[in-house]
């Protein structure tokens, strides 16, 4: 997204950078700040998300209605977590209702929520930034952060097969004893051709079940 | 605004849980990020897997894959024309691989079991660089990362992102002298890594020992030898066939084999397979196809493990098991494509 247009105002120039992993610190405080100010920033931030996100996957594009789902599903948990900042003792006043016929109890819930939100959009954001420095000596370490399962497997999301088990491997051996012949078949020629002969004939020798 | 920031949380937890694209796809800091022509992608590809097969080098090799670390000492001497290779597992039970040329023999020196193989039916990747038509660069965005060090060594980074979904995008690390490849990912979707593997310690350049590798395969002595039969045979006059190609996947081989598990010497139980390898140049596809046995083909399976995707179905009196270092998609594809007709 560096090709963000020149006439676009500098804050926002550092906010799509920033999006982009492309700032220094100074740059990332400057528009971590402006963040925090500007409404249209924010909004702006969004849309940057959105934009990489669809010129990533398509499908995340069109599945507004799982979106919405994980918001509604989002927002019953952050209004199940305990305050982590004391809430201002309720009122009489408070009790009642308010504009939208909703207690207004709840909007002292809110009052929480949206620093934390904030909180936690900006953590998010650091993740991200130290992530996107991993090709350095903390390659590893972005190699393991990148699983945040733990397990080391990409789950084939949102592919399963009709009546068919997804069988994930989280170790030395798949549990499916049948598989490994034919990983073992397919990783003689599989890579093999691909880069040359020791990332796939390597990967076969290293990788296969061993003998028991 | 609640609405807006949440969403912008959501946004950012999927960003900072799942995708890292960030990480896959900007450039490092400071390198250049500049699209490879066709002509220079086909270079660097042959150089990798020229240097792979013509160069002296030795080193330790490590694969993450699947959740699992395990590395091997690998030793590749040239000697003219003949190429001489030996491998030994580091982790786990102990298993040494030597190749001389496309004999392939594999040891475990601890049950006393050998493997002896012929790799030479299928020449895939030079064949497919050397037919003109060049997949490579129709298929895959090919870029340039600037340089990185690895291995102690000055490696060129180039990144292939696929144009479509049917297969998975790679980061290699090529080394800048000889062209060898030192570190390769393959990235998901969202360019999150699938599998790593890379050299931790090279020796580029070294004397060739070809007795090294020849000594330990001319004595076989007390060693149970198995040696799976492997028959060259065309799909369609086995009477399969793809009903529609899947884009960018051509076939490289076909054969009819025994699946052995390494170290199983009941040749037996062992049943005939057809297995048919599909390639786009990097990623490889194999079709398995046997007969439908209901006591042990009991159900479909997906299964992954690291970039490696496995789909087993019934079709008809056959049973079908497609694997593939591709997104399960694909596997569908080739799985919705494949039919049988006599």
């Amino acid at each position: 997204m560096r090709s963000a247009s020149d006439g676009q105002a500098q804050p926002l120039q550092d906010l799509s950078a920033l999006a982009d992993g492309e700032v220094d610190a100074a740059a990332a405080a400057r528009a971590c700040a402006h963040w925090r100010t500007d409404p249209l920033a924010r909004s702006s931030w969004h849309a940057y998300h959105l934009i990489g996100d669809v010129l990533r996957s398509d499908e995340l594009a069109s599945d507004a209605v799982a979106d919405a789902g994980f918001l509604g599903a989002l927002r019953l948990r952050l209004a199940d977590e305990p305050a982590v900042v004391a809430p201002r003792p309720i009122d009489a006043a408070a009790v009642s209702i308010d504009d939208n016929g909703a207690p207004a109890a709840r909007a002292t819930g809110r009052s929480w929520m949206l620093p934390a939100a904030l909180a936690a959009s900006l953590m998010a954001v650091a993740t991200v930034l130290v992530v996107t420095r991993g090709t350095g000596p903390e390659a590893e370490a972005t190699l393991a952060r990148a699983r945040p399962d733990g397990g080391g497997i990409a789950a084939p999301r949102g592919e399963v097969l009709q009546d068919a088990p997804t069988l994930v491997a989280d170790g030395k051996l798949i549990r499916d004893a049948r598989l490994d012949r034919y990983l073992a078949a397919h990783s003689q020629f599989g890579g093999s051709s691909a880069l040359g002969v020791p990332s796939g004939f390597l990967r076969a020798a290293t990788t296969q079940a061993p003998d028991r | 605004m609640l609405n807006r920031l949440l969403t912008a949380l959501a946004f950012s937890f999927l960003v900072g849980a799942f995708a890292l694209p960030a990480a896959a796809q900007s450039p490092a800091a400071g390198g250049a990020d500049t699209p490879v022509d066709t002509r220079e992608v086909r270079a660097w590809l042959t150089r990798m897997h020229d240097a792979a097969g013509h160069r002296n080098f030795q080193g330790i090799f490590v694969v993450n894959a699947g959740g699992t670390v395990s590395s091997a000492r690998i030793a590749h001497f040239c000697v003219g024309a003949e190429q001489f290779e030996r491998i030994d597992s580091l982790d786990g039970q102990m298993r040494q691989v030597f190749r001389h040329n496309d004999i392939v023999h594999t040891l475990w020196p601890q049950s006393r079991v050998a493997m002896v193989e012929r790799r030479d039916l299928l020449t895939t990747f030079p064949a497919l660089l050397q037919s003109g038509s060049d997949h490579i660069a129709d298929f895959y965005d090919v870029r340039s990362q600037g340089s990185e060090r690895v291995a102690a060594r000055d490696a060129l980074v180039l990144l292939l992102r696929p144009k479509d979904g049917l297969r998975y995008g790679y980061r290699l690390w090529a080394d800048r002298i000889t062209g060898l490849l030192l570190r390769a990912e393959v990235l998901g979707e969202h360019g999150e890594v699938l599998e790593a593997a890379a050299f931790s310690d090279l020796t580029i350049g070294g004397r060739a020992q070809p007795d090294s590798v020849l000594a330990p395969m001319s004595k076989l002595d007390g060693y149970r030898v198995m040696r799976p039969s492997l028959t060259p045979v065309r799909l369609e006059a086995e009477g399969w066939s793809l009903r529609q190609p899947v884009p960018g996947f051509e076939p490289v081989g076909c054969v009819r084999r025994t699946l052995s598990r390494p170290g199983e010497v009941d040749a037996g139980a062992t049943p005939q397979v057809l297995q048919a390898i599909y390639s786009d140049g990097l990623a490889t596809v194999s079709i398995f196809i046997e007969p439908h046995d209901p006591n042990r083909h009991t159900r479909g399976v997906q299964a992954s493990v690291g970039a490696t995707q496995t789909l087993m179905r019934r079709a008809g009196a056959s049973w079908v098991t497609i694997v593939g270092d591709v997104p399960a998609s694909t596997l569908r594809q080739f799985s919705a494509a494949l039919e049988y007709k006599k």
